[in-house]
């Protein structure tokens, strides 16, 4: 069995100034100070709300046939 | 991962799985050094062939000894493949193994003979150097007429169903050109583009006015964001080489591999990645030099170089200590480890310390200042070699630097 390759330090999307940043960041955004926990909230929001978009377009589109 | 996710990426693109095995996903092998071209750029100084090439035979073998240690893509290099008399017989040979085998060319001689005959002996995608517009493209490839050459088996390529791929250099003269190569390369029928910073290595050595300055990584990297998002809407995909980045704004839109959450997670030479030259000489990333040889084939099974070469363990054994100059306290030490060992090396004579960084250049410009260039030592004229950078810190021309770092 080979010995392992370096295993990377794992790092975290800021998704309000999409900057990555440290794992030990865990609040606050080192370059952008944004509240990391509430800028990934408000992206799963979008998301969904994208998502429900999409949805609708595709219904409207099913039902016009 | 799901399983459908796996299926979708690269197989080249490597996993936590991978790295933990230490699995060559990617293996790429400069079968020859002999070459049509004369690039001004080549780190391998390739021309003719090297003087003890493996024979068709040692060849074969190590096919089947780079299959079992399960790499999954071998990508044929040079000097350029094609030149080898057996490379169809090699093709057929990684295919067989059951890998994917491709081949990265200028294709200045990819006549469609050639492309007919390696897509019979199962090639599966051809990436072609394209290098600028037109004489641009011809005056770094070194001859007249080679860009015309390149886009023709660039289409050829397409029209027999290979997988088509382009690869550039970043360069000072390229990067004005890079948006209109993009609609030629689209216009081709290109759906992979590869790029990377020109490193200076070899010929690139001898000719610093062409090596981009790492301020000008804050025009390269959102340039590569919005080229990265417009070619994939028209069915390009932009695949930076690991000398391009790190951490910037525009990381996770450039590397973004299905995923945004992908980024730089350090140089990957010998844990996912093998170099083997047209002797049998095996390294730890193709570009690295005879610094970074682990052994020859001729001489050690590849498993045994693979596995317990030491020379080729430096990505494992290098630690935040190793780093030295900017990299060395920077935010991302622990997870970059300095970026591309290539890149650090050949400009500065050891790896640990790499200028070409978004990251750096935009801390650098927060204080008003940026770093430049200049090279104090000549390259030996070697393949693989390279000459010696000192960093200048200098103000931004036209702005008041907060305070002057004596030394980067």
């Amino acid at each position: 069995m080979p010995e392992s390759g370096r295993i990377p330090v794992p790092l975290r999307l800021c998704r309000a100034c999409r900057r990555f940043v440290r794992l030990d960041d865990r609040e606050d955004c080192a370059f952008c100070g944004a509240d990391l926990d509430a800028a990934d909230a408000e992206h799963e929001e979008n998301v969904a709300e994208m998502r429900r978009a999409a949805q609708a377009l595709r219904d409207a589109l099913a039902e016009r046939g | 991962m799901d399983a459908s996710r796996a299926d979708a990426l690269p197989v080249r693109y490597a996993g936590l799985d991978d790295i933990v095995n230490r699995v060559p996903v990617s293996v790429v092998w400069e079968i020859t050094l002999a070459c049509d071209l004369a690039c001004s750029h080549c780190g391998s100084r390739a021309g003719t062939r090297r003087r003890d090439e493996l024979t068709t035979a040692e060849a074969l073998d190590l096919v089947e000894q780079i299959a079992e240690l399960e790499a999954r893509d071998v990508g044929l290099i040079g000097g350029e493949a094609y030149l080898r008399k057996d490379w169809l017989e090699i093709i057929a040979a990684i295919r067989a193994a059951g890998m994917r085998c491709d081949l990265q060319t200028g294709g200045r001689n990819l006549t469609e003979e050639r492309v007919a005959k390696a897509a019979a002996a199962g090639l599966c995608g051809v990436g072609i150097s394209l290098d600028g517009i037109g004489a641009t493209h011809d005056k770094l490839r070194g001859v007249l007429g080679s860009y015309d050459l390149a886009l023709a088996a660039l289409r050829r390529v397409r029209a027999h169903g290979l997988s088509a791929a382009v690869n550039s250099q970043i360069n000072a003269y390229t990067l004005p050109q890079l948006r209109e190569l993009m609609d030629v390369i689209i216009d081709a029928g290109a759906t992979n583009w590869q790029l990377a910073i020109t490193t200076a290595m070899g010929n690139a050595a001898d000719h610093p006015d062409m090596l981009l300055q790492p301020w000008q990584m804050l025009e390269v990297m959102p340039l590569l964001a919005e080229l990265a998002v417009e070619g994939r809407e028209r069915g390009l995909f932009l695949q930076p080489a690991s000398n391009i980045g790190y951490y910037g704004p525009y990381e996770s839109v450039i590397r973004n591999v299905l995923d945004p959450e992908i980024y730089f997670h350090g140089c990957n030479a010998g844990d996912t990645v093998m170099g083997i030259e047209a002797d049998g000489t095996i390294k730890s990333c193709p570009g690295l030099g005879s610094a970074y040889a682990g052994g020859n084939v001729r001489e050690t099974r590849l498993r045994d170089i693979w596995e317990k070469s030491e020379v080729m363990a430096f990505n494992r054994r290098r630690t935040v200590d190793d780093l030295w100059g900017f990299c060395r306290t920077c935010y991302y030490a622990e997870t970059c480890m300095a970026g591309c060992t290539w890149t650090s090396h050949a400009l500065m004579g050891r790896a640990g310390n790499n200028p070409m960084c978004h990251h750096r250049a935009l801390e650098m410009d927060r204080q008003g200042l940026r770093e430049r260039l200049v090279k104090v030592k000549d390259a030996p004229g070697r393949s693989f070699d390279h000459g010696e950078f000192e960093i200048v810190v200098e103000p931004v021309p036209g702005r008041v630097a907060d305070r002057i770092v004596a030394n980067a």
